[in-house]
């Protein structure tokens, strides 16, 4: 006997919870917009600008975060952030700051390009120095406000240019009938996955833009295998009503779903877990994305399909007058 | 083709990318000079192996506030020509203003101004001229400026004294230089010194500024200002000068600057020389205040001030407690001359090489973690089957590895995260198969006929999932920028030769075995 995590012959009425499923998908979207609107994205230095420096003090150095805040308000930086990093014992702190990187109102003569005097990154790097002690920077992301601002538009382009384009390759491949639902759930997967990400108070940064456009492209993994079980499904079975045939498909393909997802998150956590600080928002991101977009080929995609025959699709559907959707629903 | 030749393509296509991959990793000396090495290698990015990137531009205002200058110049040339009196040039704003004083003033460079400049003249009031740059001026100006900046920065990176192999400094779009430096992690002075050398004779000293000012309690004298020398460890100031606003010679009419030592005093100094009308200009200067001291400045900053002994006319020293390092960078910077326009910092990404390797040995861990996971689950859950899987996805991960190889790919972190990624996404086109492969089985179909039907049925399904995932990719190959791009790279040609493993690699498997052979059951 092989080992199976969904029996064969299981039948699950999908279709039938769609109700319940479009509201708790959309109390999750709305609770999103909710908490842009009061407290706005967090955006990370790629797309606000500002400063990230990691530094790590030498072995024998006395610091403390309120040690490094006052030395910094000796400096002209507003608002600094200061994070101690791993261990005790480590010694580093991740300093963040927003705000131009040259320091205002200093002139050099000769017009000097980047020096310790007009310079934010070189005059905190050498009051640490020279107050608290010898001290590597590990790592240094200075994004200015131009480049953050292009790094925003830019983001944003290439979402909705990877929507459209998948659009239009489901529409090519599937008829202008899926389409709009695989988009649909797409969307729905993208929109949730921010929606925790706001909710939880996180950063986006460009990482986070990769893990949402990868989700993009693998949400529709799990929707295509459902949809071309729809559609092999309704070439064999024209007569058969609607919901059966959704509902047949969803769970003929259950284990698939679920298997593909299971192989997908076990790298994304082990990614996770042992990547490192640098892939982790990318990482959490994508298990969020993996775990929508399982629930959504699920739950989502079929629904929307069937919203859409009974809406737009009667003179091209197979069937399914909208007293049959009633009727289970 | 028959079953031997095809295996044999297979093992021979793999071997060889296998040879690619695992042999790029090699470093590149190596790779070189084994014969038994590929020359291509595998590149790591600047996040694992730690080292600088930077986007500057030149400061265009800087640049265009310059030319209105110079416009403005020229104008007062024009009216004193002339005979045009009392009229007030200023540069406003970002446009060069000529009010004259009279009606009768206006109406003459109202019919001289066409011919002095190109540029766009409006006339808001009738005694007033508002001087704009043209769009095309404007264009020419930036362009100016990088040109200028980027032949400035290269000709000091290109010094062969230098000595930061492999750094790339290009044009990036039309007001930007990338400058990439692998394996250091703090930004060179020969990219953020503006090399602005000036001379000139110091008036007064005192160790601090406030005690200068001290010294004149009516303000300063005119045209004088107050200049600092800083330790260059400790950024302590240890003079103040009092030195006048207009330098008496600057670092324009260089010649040569080398590193010298001084064995007396046991410092690092640089020497120059003079070219002719330096070396005459500098001479009547030294010549006029022998016994005072004159100030070295680099940007502003004295370097040092000593004490004019005798009348010098072709060389001379600047020393200031320099290390080796400095005063190697200092005589670059002279010799390739001052950058004429100050340079913005717009992105600037600095990875130390100790951070890079941690990167390396968490995404290797990451990595091996996740195959075995993937293995473990594979095998337990489709018995042999998954042990063809996981055929596949080494061969698979050799193929990438020896793609990325070929095109002399760049591995960053999130690229590595791409590889994780797709190390599980591979899989799921076996999972595809193999599922529809036991619904074959469960509908009765004999074992050939199922696995044949299980291939042809789960194609498109798997073609389809993974071109919308190529889709995303590749745009995010074009709108990325630096380690991002190395995510859309190892997705995309992981996605690739997934679908390779998948279709060909795992299908060549079930041939082997159980191939024609009639097997009761099969193991999967």
């Amino acid at each position: 006997m092989p080992v199976q995590i969904i029996k064969p012959g299981t039948r699950i009425d999908f279709i039938g919870k769609w109700k319940i499923a479009v509201a708790l998908s959309l109390v999750m979207i709305v609770a999103g917009a909710v908490g842009v609107a009061t407290r706005g994205f967090r955006l990370g230095i790629d797309f606000a600008g500002g400063t990230e420096v990691l530094v790590r003090f030498h072995e024998g150095v006395q610091v403390d975060e309120e040690v490094i805040r006052t030395v910094l308000g000796g400096l002209d930086i507003e608002n600094p952030s200061v994070i101690r990093y791993g261990e005790v014992a480590d010694r580093e702190f991740l300093i963040k700051f927003k705000g131009e990187r040259r320091i205002e109102g200093v002139e050099l003569q000769g017009d000097g390009a980047v020096d310790v005097r007009n310079d934010r990154i070189l005059a905190l790097d050498a009051a640490l120095s020279g107050e608290i002690g010898p001290h590597d920077r590990q790592r240094v992301e200075f994004v200015g406000p131009k480049v953050g601002a292009e790094l925003r538009e830019d983001g944003m382009k290439a979402m909705a240019i990877a929507g459209l384009l998948i659009l239009l390759y489901v529409g090519f491949r599937f008829s202008t009938r899926f389409a709009p639902g695989a988009v649909v759930a797409l969307i729905h997967d993208v929109l949730i996955t921010a929606s925790i990400w706001v909710l939880f108070g996180l950063e986006f940064d460009l990482r986070v833009l990769a893990a949402l456009l990868a989700i993009i492209g693998y949400s529709l993994n799990d929707t295509i295998i459902v949809y071309d079980r729809i559609r092999e499904n309704m070439e064999l079975r024209t007569k058969h009503d609607l919901v059966d045939v959704l509902n047949r498909s969803i769970n003929q393909t259950l284990s698939r779903t679920l298997l593909t997802s299971i192989t997908t998150m076990a790298a994304v956590l082990c990614l996770l877990i042992l990547g490192g600080e640098v892939v982790r928002p990318f990482a959490l991101a994508m298990a969020i994305g993996v775990m929508v977009g399982t629930y959504s080929s699920v739950y989502i995609a079929g629904p929307t399909l069937l919203w859409l025959e009974t809406r737009f699709g009667e003179t091209t559907g197979p069937a399914t007058p909208a007293k049959k959707q009633k009727a289970t629903a | 083709m028959n079953l031997r030749w095809r295996l044999g393509l297979v093992i021979g296509f793999v071997v060889l990318f296998g040879w690619l991959g695992i042999g790029g990793f090699f470093p590149e000396e190596q790779r070189l000079e084994a014969w038994w090495l590929p020359d291509e290698g595998v590149r790591l990015g600047l996040d694992l192996r730690g080292g600088i990137h930077m986007v500057i531009s030149p400061d265009l205002d800087v640049a265009l506030s310059q030319e209105l200058e110079t416009l403005r110049k020229d104008f007062e040339a024009r009216l004193e020509d002339d005979g045009i009196t009392g009229v007030s040039v200023l540069v406003v704003d970002e446009s060069v203003r000529l009010r004259p004083s009279g009606p009768a003033d206006a109406e003459r460079i109202a019919a001289e101004i066409g011919d002095w400049t190109f540029e766009d003249v409006a006339r808001p009031t009738d005694t007033e001229f508002v001087v704009t740059l043209t769009a095309d001026s404007r264009a020419l100006v930036r362009d100016n400026a990088m040109a200028q900046a980027l032949e400035v920065l290269r000709r000091r990176i290109d010094d062969p004294q230098t000595g930061i192999p492999e750094s790339v400094i290009t044009k990036q779009g039309q007001d930007r230089i990338l400058i990439q430096i692998p394996g250091m992690d703090r930004v060179p002075d020969i990219f953020r010194t503006t090399g602005y050398l000036e001379f000139k004779i110091v008036q007064a000293s005192q160790p601090t500024e406030a005690l200068l000012r001290a010294q004149f309690p009516d303000g300063l004298p005119e045209g004088s200002e107050v200049a600092l020398q800083y330790d260059r460890e400790t950024r302590r100031i240890l003079n103040a000068f009092l030195l006048p606003k207009q330098p008496d010679i600057t670092g324009e009419h260089l010649a040569d600057a080398r590193v010298g030592f001084d064995t007396q005093r046991n410092e690092w100094l640089v020497n120059f020389s003079w070219d002719a009308e330096g070396g005459r200009i500098f001479g009547d200067l030294t010549q006029a205040n022998v016994q005072k001291p004159l100030a070295i400045l680099l940007d502003g900053e004295v370097h040092s001030a000593p004490v004019i002994q005798t009348r010098i006319s072709r060389s001379g020293q600047i020393t200031g407690n320099f290390t080796s390092q400095e005063s190697t960078d200092l005589a670059i910077i002279l010799r390739a001359g001052a950058l004429p326009i100050p340079l913005k910092i717009e992105e600037e990404r600095t990875i130390g090489p100790a951070l890079g390797a941690d990167s390396v040995s968490s995404g290797l861990q990451a990595s091996v973690a996740g195959l075995l996971v993937i293995v473990v689950f594979m095998v337990g859950y489709y018995r042999l089957s998954g042990g063809y899987a996981s055929v596949a996805l080494f061969a698979n991960l050799l193929l990438i590895a020896g793609l990325m190889s070929l095109f002399e790919g760049t591995l960053t972190v999130p690229g590595i995260a791409g590889l994780v990624l797709t190390v599980g996404m591979a899989v799921d086109a076996n999972v595809i198969i193999f599922e529809r492969i036991r619904e074959e089985l469960r509908a009765g179909r004999a074992t050939r006929a199922a696995i044949s039907a299980g291939f042809e049925k789960a194609r498109w399904t798997i073609l389809d999932a993974n071109i919308t995932t190529l889709i995303t990719a590749v745009i995010l190959f074009n709108y990325g920028t630096g380690p991002i791009k190395g995510f859309a790279v190892t997705l995309s040609v992981g996605i690739l030769t997934s679908v390779f493993a998948a279709l060909v690699i795992t299908r060549l498997l079930y041939e082997l075995k159980p191939g024609n052979r009639a097997v009761a059951e099969l193991s999967i």
